[in-house]
């Protein structure tokens, strides 16, 4: 694939590599320049650095903690004060889960969000969950029941996994 | 027979540039519409330290952007070439990563919000508009340096 660029000077290997360089430092800085100044003057500013502990990530614009320690939701568990929900894929649930936890996958929540919770009265609370500490699914589908109207809801994060681990009941495939 | 060859050449040449800075362009724009749910993207990734999510989040879309309008206009083709192959194996190597540790997160290369759980299609996407990146680097390193050749 031999193409003349016509009248063009031709440049040795060396040329072409500095001028690579000094446009790749220029893009750099420019797209810096154009990021930074866009941030700093937008109604969606991002901060520099962000918190994105546990706590900070699973709080409501009001103030409110959506996470709840394991110990705290096996207490409601065994208190049957509450309601798990799963916010994993259907297969994953069918797996396995929280025993009597409902199923309402986060990608299916509109198509199944009323089937699963009509029963469920807004002031009952309600522990969603998945699995991997940083699945957001769980977080997703509390904010979306709270936007519902649901008062009591909390996340338990990386749900499935901490229960396991703690030996707490569970219902799997092909178990009663 | 040669005319025609270079010249089909130069059309695939124009056409792969143009067609891989819309792609970037494109990519881009719900990223820079949306920081706060690219921010979460990044930070479901789980490779980079906390302090560098938000940075990322800010600067990424304006760097892919940037290539994108810089790969339509033919400008700086050198240094925008090096700027694209860096992002696609740098994309495909965090897709391949998670992949292969099993997370589920959201792919967010298109979207914030859509686009489903990272798959293998991911990545093959990613592999195809890295070769035409390599493509374009080939061609562009190589024309300018022909003379020398000769």
């Amino acid at each position: 694939m031999f193409i003349k660029f016509q009248g063009k000077t031709s440049k040795t290997l060396g040329q072409l590599f500095l001028q690579s360089i000094w446009q790749f430092v220029a893009i750099f800085a420019l797209t810096v320049f154009l990021g930074f100044s866009i941030n700093q003057f937008r109604d969606s500013r991002l901060p520099l650095f962000g918190d994105w502990s546990v706590e900070a990530r699973l709080t409501t614009p009001s103030g409110i903690q959506l996470n709840l320690s394991l110990i705290e939701a096996k207490n409601l568990f065994m208190q049957k004060k509450c309601i798990f929900i799963d916010a994993r894929p259907k297969d994953d649930y069918e797996r396995g889960h929280i025993r009597g936890a409902r199923s309402l996958p986060w990608h299916e929540v509109d198509q199944r969000f009323m089937e699963v919770t009509k029963d469920i009265s807004l002031e009952t609370p309600i522990i969603t969950y998945c699995d991997g500490k940083t699945c957001d699914l769980s977080h997703k589908l509390a904010n979306f029941l709270i936007e519902m109207g649901f008062k009591n809801v909390k996340v338990l994060v990386n749900g499935w996994t901490k229960w396991q681990n703690a030996d707490l009941p569970i219902d799997k495939e092909g178990s009663n | 027979m040669m005319k025609k060859r270079k010249n089909l050449s130069r059309l695939s040449y124009h056409g792969v540039r143009i067609i891989l800075g819309v792609i970037f362009i494109y990519a881009s724009y719900d990223k820079i519409s949306h920081p706060k749910a690219f921010a979460e993207v990044v930070y479901n990734y789980q490779i980079l330290p906390d302090n560098l999510i938000n940075l990322t989040a800010i600067f990424l879309p304006w760097i892919e952007i940037m290539i994108g309008v810089l790969l339509v206009a033919g400008f700086w083709m050198p240094g925008t070439v090096i700027w694209s192959n860096i992002l696609l194996v740098i994309y495909t190597g965090a897709l391949g990563y998670n992949l292969a540790r099993g997370l589920d997160v959201n792919c967010g290369c298109f979207s914030t919000t859509k686009g489903g759980s990272i798959s293998i299609e991911h990545i093959l996407w990613d592999l195809v508009f890295l070769s035409l990146s390599i493509y374009l680097s080939f061609f562009i390193f190589r024309s300018e340096t022909i003379e020398r050749s000769k």
